[in-house]
């Protein structure tokens, strides 16, 4: 199980909830990247012909991933863009947690990309994220 | 949890059934309403109810579900002095709201024309994912824009300077302080201005029959004739902009809140006290985002009468596209009641002032403040004006539309947008969107209907019906 995600159907009324999984803390940041991607347009039909490096610290990993999805939400609206993917790692040194990807993606454009919901922000409703080992999970919800 | 009936229409939870309760709760719902509410409310409400200087009640509208921190539909009142302010409380979309728009145009007009006019203000007015709006802005533009909402838009040309007058507080609220805004809700916002956004938000070409208004001489002092009169209804607020300066200041009042010695059930309930530095800042930089959605919903306004005009072959002015109302929905206010100036949130809830009320404009104080609730892009919309009832009951409050069932996710596996788009065609209304997803989570069976709201409302008297409004044509993100 590298990454993976699923969309939660019953704990976020009006707006989009999520759980990512993954093998290790950097595929857990991969799933909840991918469903954070997949939520506001179908990354298939997004090009790569805008990007932007990130790299963001915290000493906890829960708090880490709130601020690099949050990030991203900030992206979509500053550049004005939607996401094909962004590759990324997390590594843990002295003591902190760094994330460092690239948003790649394109600008906006509804005649050429499927276009899905409007994402306004990263909640911390349910928001949690939990695990050791091999097995890293996280719960989103997402206001839309 | 213990839920006892004050009337058909008014239900309350009591101080003892949670821990730290400082005042009852209170739903406003009738039994076939009632039964439709979520747990997440009654637990809400609740918290709401903990809240420190909450005066009366914790209240929630018939059109209440689960939200972030409040519910949506929830309404409470702060001691000015003791009490907090909290963005869970106002919402992360602040100044979300509501405008209609009245025209002198009948369905006879508009239906052979139908396909040309959405096409037309789908064009021209901005929705969905990202999509940037046409005016373009510099810093100091933005800044003047959080300072002067609808004015500054009428004052660039993007609107008539009558439009003031049929706004909450003119357009303009005062206490807007752009230097308490972060460059990150700046960044975001710059580029949104005249846009829809997603979600539930839309616009909205609606026709009232004479059969659906319940209050002709109201309805005639508001603009709304009837005879199949064509109506617009807007549904959006401060974009990006608003959600980051709800984001921002949630992590300031986490972090005072120990040093306040506050407490909350739900991390977002994030509160400070109002007169603290940190929620004076908060409070202005709330009213900048207030001011934003005001523009916002002023600069649409401007594309919705270029785009008629260019379709009828007529101006806006000899189309009589006067504004009737744009109430906000998501927003704290200082008010005075008995108990004395109260910060007001309103999340999801309408100001529902009636003709007693001073603060209203002279031309509202016949008929109470107009109240505009927008139903499920399937099943209509309803215009309503305040009363002094309201004033006494709820802080001046009531509904604000007809409030979800059904998960987005749900209504997606229930229907594919293209069939939805379809279905609504054949029954004569003519829906564009940007996103189809979008379309489908948006069903009208994923919500409330929207008559047993409103009829829970005018029973209890805070609220009173004027005018049903059917939809004909609606533009989604």
């Amino acid at each position: 199980m590298p990454s993976s995600f699923r969309f939660l159907e019953d704990i976020a009324l009006a707006d989009i909830a999520f759980e990512a999984e993954g093998d290790s803390p950097e595929e857990l940041f991969r799933g909840a990247t991918q469903a954070l991607i997949e939520t506001m347009a179908d990354p298939l039909t997004v090009t790569n012909s805008w990007n932007h490096h990130l790299t963001k610290t915290d000493e906890e990993l829960e708090a880490l991933l709130f601020d690099w999805l949050s990030e991203m939400v900030y992206w979509k609206d500053a550049a004005g863009v939607v996401f094909h993917e962004a590759p990324l790692t997390v590594t843990w040194n002295q003591g902190k947690w760094t994330v460092s990807g690239t948003l790649a993606g394109a600008p906006v454009n509804s005649q050429t990309q499927e276009l899905r919901n409007d994402v306004k922000g990263i909640t911390r409703h349910l928001y949690r994220v939990e695990g050791a080992g091999a097995h890293w999970r996280a719960t989103v919800v997402v206001d839309v | 949890m213990t839920v006892n009936r004050i009337s058909d229409e008014v239900w309350e939870i009591p101080p003892s059934e949670k821990a730290g309760m400082l005042v009852p709760a209170r739903i406003y719902a009738i039994p076939a309403v009632l039964q439709t509410m979520d747990s997440g409310v009654f637990d809400q409400v609740t918290n709401v109810a903990c809240l420190p200087g909450i005066q009366r009640y914790a209240l929630c509208m018939p059109d209440g579900h689960w939200g972030y921190g409040f519910p949506i539909g929830g309404v409470a009142a702060f001691d000015a002095r003791e009490g907090i302010i909290s963005p869970g409380g106002v919402g992360y979309d602040v100044n979300c709201g509501m405008r209609l728009i009245r025209t002198d145009l009948t369905l006879a007009d508009v239906q052979p024309r139908l396909e040309r006019l959405m096409t037309e203000l789908f064009r021209r007015v901005p929705a969905g994912v990202g999509a940037g709006g046409s005016v373009k802005l510099t810093r100091g533009d933005l800044n003047a824009v959080m300072v002067e909402g609808a004015r500054w838009c009428v004052e660039q040309g993007y609107g008539w300077h009558q439009d003031l007058a049929r706004i909450e507080e003119g357009g303009r609220i005062k206490g807007a302080d752009p230097s308490v805004v972060s460059d990150q809700a700046v960044s975001r916002g710059i580029r949104q201005l005249g846009t829809l956004g997603s979600g539930n938000h839309y616009l909205e070409v609606q026709v009232v029959s004479n059969d659906r208004i319940f209050d002709a001489a109201t309805a005639s002092a508001l603009g709304i004739t009837g005879y199949d009169q064509i109506v617009i209804m807007v549904h959006c607020g401060s974009r990006g902009f608003g959600h980051q300066v709800a984001s921002d200041y949630l992590k300031v009042f986490a972090k005072a809140m120990p040093r306040h010695g506050i407490s909350v059930k739900d991390q977002q309930l994030a509160c400070a006290p109002f007169l603290s530095p940190e929620g004076q800042d908060y409070f202005a930089a709330m009213n900048c985002a207030a001011n934003m959605a005001f523009a916002n919903r002023q600069v649409i306004t401007h594309h919705v009468r270029e785009g008629f005009a260019a379709v009828f072959d007529r101006s806006p002015e000899e189309l009589g596209m006067n504004l009737v109302y744009d109430v906000a929905h998501n927003i704290a206010k200082v008010e005075r009641y008995p108990e004395g100036d109260l910060l007001v949130h309103r999340k999801g809830a309408t100001r529902a002032f009636g003709p007693g009320s001073m603060e209203l404009w002279p031309e509202f104080r016949t008929t109470g403040q107009p109240v505009i609730c927008g139903g499920s892009m399937e099943t209509g919309s309803y215009l309503l004006v305040g009363t002094d009832q309201a004033v006494a009951d709820t802080f001046g409050s009531t509904m604000h539309g007809s409030g979800r069932t059904m998960s987005r996710t749900q209504a997606k596996k229930q229907v594919r947008g293209e069939q939805l788009q379809q279905q609504m065609k054949q029954r004569g209304i003519l829906v564009k969107a940007v996103s189809m997803s979008g379309l489908a989570e948006e069903a009208g069976f994923a919500y409330k209907n929207i008559s047993d709201v409103v009829q829970t409302v005018e029973r209890a008297g805070i609220t009173k019906k004027v005018a049903e409004l059917r939809p004909v044509g609606n533009i989604k993100g």
